[in-house]
């Protein structure tokens, strides 16, 4: 309930930029690394955890006064894992392709620490629309990390952005080689590093500045 | 006395009937969902099995992303399903009796023939095709439409990058015997120049998944053997 003097745009945007889950609370690290090898894919990861987040949370957040404390672990993963599944086989049915490329991933969505972290933290002690909006905010504060390394990952490993080359023959003829490590696990890593030191050195934005707040 | 005992069980049997109930519900989220998209995730599924086979077969390239109407054009124009008995002869597709081939034709002539892979793997069963030439030796492409390898090692299988590697293999070695293609443990280039064209480059870290599609793919070119020795001896195929 301390987080009751916030305005609901605060809510929103402090998932997105300043209590970002993968740069802040360095949570959902595993999926990040594993779908940002193509813009595409990073993109719907973080539209169907958006979703999942913010859904989870409203639901949560309308049972909140029902949910008895002692199963309220159990009852928050059986909304994410249905909401997960469904979520699933919509992609099946619509975004065959894509869904075949996250594979296992959207399933992971369950496990992600960012979905139940936002159900226990938030959505349990607050009304529908806050949580509603805290968890579509961290989603897409997910999804905006997400796209980040993508672009760079795709950019440096692949000259592409969003399945487009970009990289001009002439440069490929001169020499220009991709980065291979771009697309492997280690430059993921690498990335996502370097994103969160970055994040946490603009003003406003760091460590210090939040524990003393 | 009997107030607190009273309250403690009724919270337990609210928590029970709040799980019941939200066991229910989302069981009827869930079927629904499953059943009422059924209809086009089978669809989907028809296409992408379509879309190897066209791959498989070298009508589109690997990594191409033909749109569904191309594919589903193409595949009425270009392939024609049949069933293959043992002896290595054509019957109509649909009977059950034999093992089911896809014909690549271009007008009357055979220009490969689509083998239906499946395999075991490290986690699950690979499914694919394997396309041969006319020629019952030499491979014209290879597709993997399903598995449950681990992604990035085992999974690179259903990449163009591996699959790329086995155009332009042979089934059978310099000794003109039924040798199936392998996967190689690392690189072709350790091998002997000989054997190089029944080899292809393998994966690193994922050694078992090599194995068991080595395995596989054998015992299923094995099955269509008959075919590829009548193509290879050049009889002529008899017309379906």
């Amino acid at each position: 309930m301390s987080d009751g003097n916030l305005t609901l745009k605060e809510t929103f945007l402090r998932g997105i930029w300043k209590e970002n889950p993968v740069a802040y609370q360095v949570l959902g690290i595993c999926s990040a690394l594993a779908v940002t090898v193509q813009m595409k894919t990073a993109i719907v990861m973080g539209l169907a955890l958006t979703v999942v987040t913010g859904m989870s949370n409203l639901i949560i957040s309308l049972l909140r006064k029902k949910i008895p404390s002692t199963i309220r672990i159990i009852v928050e993963l059986t909304v994410i894992a249905s909401l997960v599944i469904v979520i699933d086989q919509v992609l099946q049915a619509f975004l065959y392709d894509i869904s075949k490329q996250l594979s296992v991933f959207v399933g992971l969505i369950i496990t992600n620490c960012i979905v139940l972290g936002r159900a226990e933290a938030f959505a349990l002690a607050n009304p529908p629309l806050p949580a509603l909006l805290d968890g579509l905010g961290n989603g897409l504060g997910y999804g905006l990390i997400l796209v980040a390394v993508a672009f760079v990952r795709e950019l440096l490993g692949a000259g592409k952005f969003v399945g487009i080359s970009v990289v001009p023959q002439a440069w490929m003829d001169a020499g220009y080689a991709h980065m291979g490590l771009m697309v492997l696990a280690p430059g993921a890593f690498f990335i996502i590093g370097l994103l969160v030191w970055l994040k946490n050195s603009l003003p406003g934005a760091s460590h210090e500045e939040k524990t003393g707040q | 006395m009997s107030e607190p005992e009273k309250s403690e069980q009724s919270k337990r049997i609210h928590a029970i009937k709040f799980a019941a109930i939200l066991s229910v519900v989302c069981c009827l989220l869930i079927t629904g969902a499953s059943t009422g998209l059924k209809s086009f995730q089978q669809a989907n599924r028809t296409l992408d099995r379509q879309k190897n086979i066209l791959r498989a077969a070298g009508i589109v390239t690997l990594d191409a992303k033909p749109s569904r109407e191309k594919i589903q054009s193409l595949f009425l124009e270009k392939i024609h399903e049949v069933e293959v008995d043992a002896t290595g002869d054509f019957m109509e597709a649909g009977q059950g009796k034999g093992l089911s081939l896809y014909l690549y034709k271009d007008g009357q002539t055979l220009k490969a023939y689509v083998i239906p892979v499946e395999s075991r793997g490290l986690w699950g069963k690979i499914k694919g095709y394997m396309a041969l030439k006319a020629d019952g030796q030499t491979v014209a492409g290879f597709t993997v439409y399903s598995h449950s390898e681990t992604p990035g090692l085992g999974g690179e299988i259903e990449k163009a990058w591996f699959q790329k590697n086995f155009i332009g293999k042979k089934i059978f070695n310099a000794a003109n015997e039924f040798v199936s293609v392998s996967i190689a443990k690392g690189g072709v280039e350790a091998l002997p120049q000989a054997s190089r064209d029944n080899y292809v480059d393998g994966i690193s870290g994922a050694t078992l998944t090599g194995k068991y599609l080595t395995q596989g793919l054998k015992k299923n070119l094995e099955q269509y053997e008959a075919v590829s020795v009548r193509l290879r001896n050049s009889k002529g195929i008899a017309d379906e």
